[in-house]
């Protein structure tokens, strides 16, 4: 048993948050001590974005705000007021896959699956912001993201080639 | 009741008036304990939109570090060892959330940026609506595991550290990234040619090494020196067995890194890296 | 699309040219999953429930590691608000017993609890958090056991028994030769014991799903790694009609063995069946998923090794002691894959090997990729290195003089005609060599750089006589096109579009033209379970059988059409044509409707179930033990830092004998994804338990790989048809892990000249090593 009880259900008050997320106006009430992570999945249904350690040790549930990448199991929903979310969701135009998105698909990054939008958020960020980076901004920019299946290397060539793409 | 002050002097006014309101900003630390079930915050002060915690800046003699700092922020600092303290910090989006100002409050012995801290010296200012501010020495911040100088109705607003001192710092974690210490060291030399050693995850706060620092203060910095001062860390250090690590090594590798950064300081001054495996990285 | 019965209006000049042909065994065909997944829009278990679950359940579990439950007080739960009912064993309508291969472990407590995991009750609330609450509620009155900790304590004189039968769960032996004579003649015996540990799968898709019981079928919709088997054990422990029983398995993240035993299924069933016709939601928390679910076994491996003057081996001697903790599950295969695999690669004429399973109050163990046979590898390969050390001999000279070749025998006794073994480290160690090795000149002095290798053999399927047998159907589609239906579920591997890929091959079509349904036990037939590398084999056979009656099913068709023989049909890319005149063609969709109207089906299934001899009891010999071996070889380079212990992985070249690689990117990553599960149990995965409690149950000090940790990965796939595989292919899911702890533990030890015993090699370990080698002393 938790050291300290699960607190009873109507224990904690609710807070409304008006955020934008993937371009859309989002307002919506939850609990206090919700976090952003839930507060995506269970409240507004975006369930892309994933959750695995709640620790902040796997980067799963890795999102942007304001352009930058965050940890949003380790972040209260109240905290994103009037802040800019950008969710795995918000990244392909219609049919049209992100560049990134495309390459993961290309190079086989995605296996299970299950860490790969976090993966792409990170890269996302990471290609927001540098028109050149080296090999080791590369591996840093990931370093939070855990995978569990490929061993990194169809990773770091997805984002490459995203890289050299979006460079020419 | 989620409170979301944008100006110190608001937040210092719930700070007093909100007793048991949960005080978060890169709310990294609180959520962690949230989702292991151990905190159910029911009201929150988010300082993150104070925008003049977040500034980092210098008076030529020191570095004025806005509590609200992110590691992400530290990561670009001039100093050596709370650049790297900063950037041993978990991932590049927990750096973008994690705080300096929370760092200190949460106070773990595994706290990468106070032993930085630490090392260098300063000072954090705490503040409150009734009393104002004051300065305390960062060395006599930490009271005891997870105990610290902050009161009830404080917040830490800002950190003073000397603008210019030379550093070093190293962590030994189980894997590449991502660690939390299995033991972690920062030295520093001032300009006033005094050192000062500090170590993670080898006591119940965050621990600096006084005697040692007087042996080396006898300088100048030999090798035997360096040694006479390792051994004197190893009797300073209190660390424990856990499962992360026993004492035994813990202990051991204060030495180690004692002398494996200070000789670098020795040789190297301020263009040194003492990173283990830099030194192999061209095969 | 309009039904044409004649072929009156079809065209017998081409409008287009016909692509040239493109095998799809071989090709990297893009993942038929991946762009679910990269847009987030792939649906995982956790994923069901925002939009689909009515009621939420959480499950009680158990704060002893051994103890006798006095008292179940729901009281205080069922007062939480919202709180609609708390369930324990006595509502469980079956046997309420669950277990792969041996059933004996209770889905909810009843009398005792065995480990600090073990389930007590279900709760069932309108909201997670009053179930959350409710949990916390549930008040348990133990009278606590002596808690054995550790397989010493279980061995202990005058140990608590944990079973009436005592603390031995089983024993499996291996008996060849005379090993008390090879050992006495021996020029060079060497003798060492190696402690492998205990390990989380760390998939990071946590267990969750769904589960309703509309009043005929209960509809599970819960990751697994073999639906049809699942249903069979729910429908056991929950008293109900198998064929009432449907699993669905939604997208899953990673399984690694780690699904194998039974995990929220159960618990969402006996949830469903009190509440019908309601959606009820089950999720773990990281936390939850680590104190509930097995782990890999850990191993004490005695291993005493004998050559002769020339190095060639003449006996081995092992005892193995594998940590069963608390429950059988999967252990007794595992116990028998570590003896059958207990001298890897090599020729040894005499072997004597004694495995006991050891019962504690630990998590209970099981599958786990590799399966007891890489914890084996882990001592062999170590024992050759020691070996070379102690004959002065080279350590690729030792192993080459004593590898396999086609028509030696393993520990088994089962002859290998595809021993490749030669070939697979040959390319490593020429892999290896193209780039200069750059040693330790000009290394600080705390630093040492090291290379090591290993070469490791892998029996593929269940073997021993398990009946191990795939069914898949496939169909041909109005447009031509064709459905793979198959049992087995994607975890992530790729099976999706191994499968399809081979039955797109057989049937000449298009990537674009192929479908597949999986793992859904309603709609798809049975196709063992998605571990013991078997599913390319085995359900690929399947597979292929059922899309080469297709094939001729459509030939047949065809050449009626065309006019022609249907051994001058041939099909490529969705088109028929005579093969030596392509102008004269029909494409598959008009061949569709011409083949229903001549009463052809276009539906055909496929059983594949090879023989495999059972293991005589006593000497474990069989010349038919597994369905076939596979080869592998690493090379790994490393730095050690001396002084504080710290190991970097520079190099590893990772070259495996895949048979045939369906989808090169899909083996590739399995080999790479293994080397990274095998650098994490070499250097810093371990489940740390303190009196039965895991002290790490979560990834800040479950220690996994990052990107930092993994060098750049240098896989060499060697394709040698497999007789016996769908196009040549047999698999490769699990020999990477095992080939990749060992190479690194083989050049730690080239570094330093200590060879580590004990994993993980972590800094400490290695600290330590290098402080008894020098003589100072360390207390342990």
């Amino acid at each position: 048993m938790p050291s300290a009880l699960a607190p009873l259900p109507d224990d904690i008050p609710l807070t409304r948050i008006t955020c934008t997320i993937n371009g859309e106006q989002v307002v919506a009430d939850a609990p206090v001590d919700c976090t952003l992570l839930t507060f995506l999945r269970d409240i507004v249904g975006l369930t892309g974005t994933k959750g695995a350690c709640l620790e902040g040790e796997c980067g799963s549930c890795t999102v942007l705000i304001d352009g930058k990448p965050v940890t949003s199991c380790l972040m209260l929903a109240g905290q994103v007021n009037g802040r800019t979310i950008t969710t795995v969701e918000g990244l392909a135009d219609g049919d049209a896959l992100d560049v990134i998105q495309e390459k993961f698909v290309e190079t086989g990054a995605a296996q299970c699956g299950y860490c790969t939008p976090g993966l792409i958020m990170s890269a996302r960020a990471l290609l927001n912001d540098n028109p050149s980076i080296s090999e080791s901004e590369l591996l840093t920019a990931l370093e939070g993201n855990i995978c569990r299946c490929t061993g990194y290397a169809s990773i770091v060539e997805a984002v490459r080639r995203a890289h050299r793409e979006l460079k020419s | 009741m989620f409170h979301q002050p944008v100006d110190i002097e608001t937040a210092l006014r719930l700070r007093g008036e909100r007793p048991d309101a949960t005080v978060v900003n890169g709310c990294t630390d609180v959520s962690v304990a949230r989702n292991h079930g151990m905190l159910h915050p029911r009201e929150v002060i988010d300082l993150s939109r104070i925008a003049s915690l977040k500034t980092i800046e210098h008076d030529g003699d020191n570095l004025l570090i806005g509590a609200g700092a992110t590691f992400a922020q530290l990561g670009k600092c001039h100093l050596k060892a709370l650049r790297e303290a900063a950037l041993s910090v978990a991932g590049p989006a927990i750096r973008n959330q994690g705080t300096i100002g929370g760092n200190l409050v949460t106070a773990s012995p595994a706290g990468d940026g106070c032993v930085a801290l630490l090392a260098m010296g300063g000072d954090v200012e705490l503040a409150s609506a009734a009393r104002g501010s004051r300065w305390v020495d960062v060395r006599a911040f930490f009271l005891g595991y997870r105990k610290t100088e902050l009161a009830g109705d404080e917040l830490v607003t800002r950190v003073r550290v000397p603008y210019n001192p030379v550093t070093r710092w190293y962590k030994i974690g189980k894997r590449g990234a991502v660690n939390i210490s299995l033991v972690c060291a920062a030295v520093a030399r001032r300009t006033d040619g005094s050192f000062g050693l500090a170590y993670g995850c080898v006591g119940p706060i965050p621990l600096f090494a006084p005697k040692a620092e007087r042996v080396l203060a006898r300088g100048p910095l030999t090798d035997a020196l360096i040694a006479e001062a390792a051994d004197v860390v190893e009797s300073e250090v209190a660390p424990i067995d856990d499962h992360r690590g026993s004492a035994d090594y813990r202990r051991a590798m204060c030495r180690t890194l004692t002398t494996r950064l200070l000789a670098d300081i020795a040789k190297n001054g301020d263009q040194g890296d003492a990173d283990a495996f830099s030194a192999g990285a061209a095969a | 699309m309009t039904p044409q019965s004649t072929k009156t209006d079809a065209p017998r000049t081409p409008e287009v040219t016909i692509p040239p042909a493109d095998h799809l065994v071989g090709k990297n065909c893009k993942r038929v999953d991946g762009r679910e997944k990269v847009t987030g829009l792939a649906m995982y278990g956790a994923d069901l429930f925002p939009q689909a679950a009515d009621l939420f359940a959480k499950v009680v579990r158990s704060e002893e590691a051994h103890a006798d439950i006095v008292k179940i007080d729901t009281s205080a739960a069922l007062a939480v608000g919202g709180v609609l009912g708390v369930y324990t064993h006595a509502d469980v309508g079956g046997t309420n017993i669950h277990g792969l291969i041996r059933r004996d472990h209770p889905a909810l407590a009843e009398k005792r609890v065995r480990y600090r995991g073990d389930a007590i009750a279900v709760v069932v609330a309108e909201s997670e958090r009053s179930a959350e609450a409710a949990r916390d509620r549930v008040h348990v009155e133990y009278s606590p056991l002596p808690v054995v900790a550790t397989m010493e304590e279980a061995l202990s004189d005058g140990a608590p028994r944990l079973y009436p039968e005592g603390n031995i769960m089983g024993d499996k032996r291996i008996r060849r030769g005379d090993v008390d004579a090879a050992l006495a003649a021996a020029h060079c015996v060497v003798t060492d014991t190696f402690h492998t540990q205990t390990v989380d799968h760390a998939f990071l898709d946590v267990e969750a799903g769904t589960g309703i019981w509309d009043g005929h079928t209960l509809t599970l919709n819960a990751p697994g790694q073999w639906v049809h088997e699942e249903r069979r054990l729910i429908a056991l422990a929950l008293g109900i009609p198998v064929e009432q029983v449907r699993i669905i398995q939604p997208v899953t993240g990673g399984a690694f063995g780690g699904r194998e035993d039974i995990s929220i299924q159960i618990y969402l069933g006996l949830a469903a069946l009190k509440h019908p016709g309601k959606t009820i939601g089950l999720r773990y928390d990281r936390a939850e998923s680590m104190r509930a679910r097995h782990k890999r076994h850990a191993l004490k491996i005695e291993y005493t090794l004998a050559a002769d003057r020339e190095g060639t081996l003449t006996a081995a001697r092992i005892t193995v002691h594998s940590d069963e903790g608390a429950y059988a599950s999967t252990g007794i295969a595992v116990m028998r894959k570590a003896a059958s695999h207990a001298t890897g690669p090599y020729r040894v004429p005499a072997i004597e090997v004694d495995v006991y399973g050891v019962h504690t109050n630990n998590n209970p163990t099981g599958a786990m990729r590799g399966f007891g046979a890489c914890q084996m590898a882990i001592a062999y390969e170590g024992m050759m290195d020691r070996l070379a050390d102690a004959l002065e001999m080279d350590r690729v000279a030792l192993r080459k003089r004593n590898m396999i070749v086609p028509g030696d025998p393993v520990t088994t006794g089962q002859r290998i005609d595809n021993a490749s073994v030669h070939e697979c480290l040959d390319a490593a160690l020429a892999k290896f060599n193209e780039r200069p090795y750059p040693g330790n000149d000009g290394l600080p002095p705390h630093l040492r750089r090291g290379w090591g290798m290993s070469a490791i053999c892998f029996g593929l399927g269940y073997g021993d006589g398990f009946p191990d047998c795939s069914r898949a159907r496939v169909e041909i589609n109005p447009d031509g096109g064709a459905t793979v239906y198959t049992g087995g579920v994607e975890v992530g591997q790729g099976l999706l579009n191994t499968m399809m890929q081979i039955a797109g091959e057989e049937l000449g079509l298009p990537f674009e033209k192929m479908h597949v349904v999986a793992a859904d036990t309603e709609l798809t037939d049975e196709s063992g379970s998605s571990s013991a590398t078997r599913q390319t084999y085995f359900t690929g056979n399947a597979v292929r059988i059922a899309a080469s009656e297709l094939r001729e099913q459509i030939l047949d068709v065809a050449g009626k059409w065309l006019n022609v023989h249907p051994h001058e049909v041939t099909l490529q890319q969705g088109w028929a044509f005579e093969t030596a005149n392509d102008a004269n063609r029909v494409s598959m969709a008009r061949l569709y409707d011409e083949g229903l109207a001549r009463g052809y089906s276009f539906k055909a299934t496929g059983l594949f179930k090879p023989r495999t001899v059972p293991e005589v009891h006593g000497t474990g010999q069989s010349p038919r033990a597994f369905i076939t071996y596979l080869f592998g070889a690493h090379v790994s380079q490393v730095l050690v830092d001396i002084e504080t212990g710290e190991v970097k992985v520079e190099r590893h070249i990772a070259a495996h004998d895949v048979g045939k690689a369906i989808n090169p990117q899909s083996v590739e990553g399995q080999i790479v994804g293994g080397v990274a599960q095998g650098l994490g149990m070499a250097l810093m995965e371990e489940v740390v338990y303190k009196k039965g409690r895991i002290l790490n149950a979560g990834f800040t000090d479950y220690i996994i790989p990052t990107i930092k940790d993994l060098p750049p990965v240098e896989a060499i796939i060697i394709e040698h048809d497999d007789p016996g595989g769908p196009f040549g292919a047999h698999g490769v899911g699990e020999p990477p892990l095992i080939g990749a702890v060992p190479a690194i533990l083989s050049a730690i030890y080239d570094a330093t000249g200590v060879a580590p015993d004990t994993l993980p090699v972590t800094p400490e370990r290695m600290w330590r090593l290098l402080r008894m080698r020098d003589g100072v002393p360390v207390p342990v």
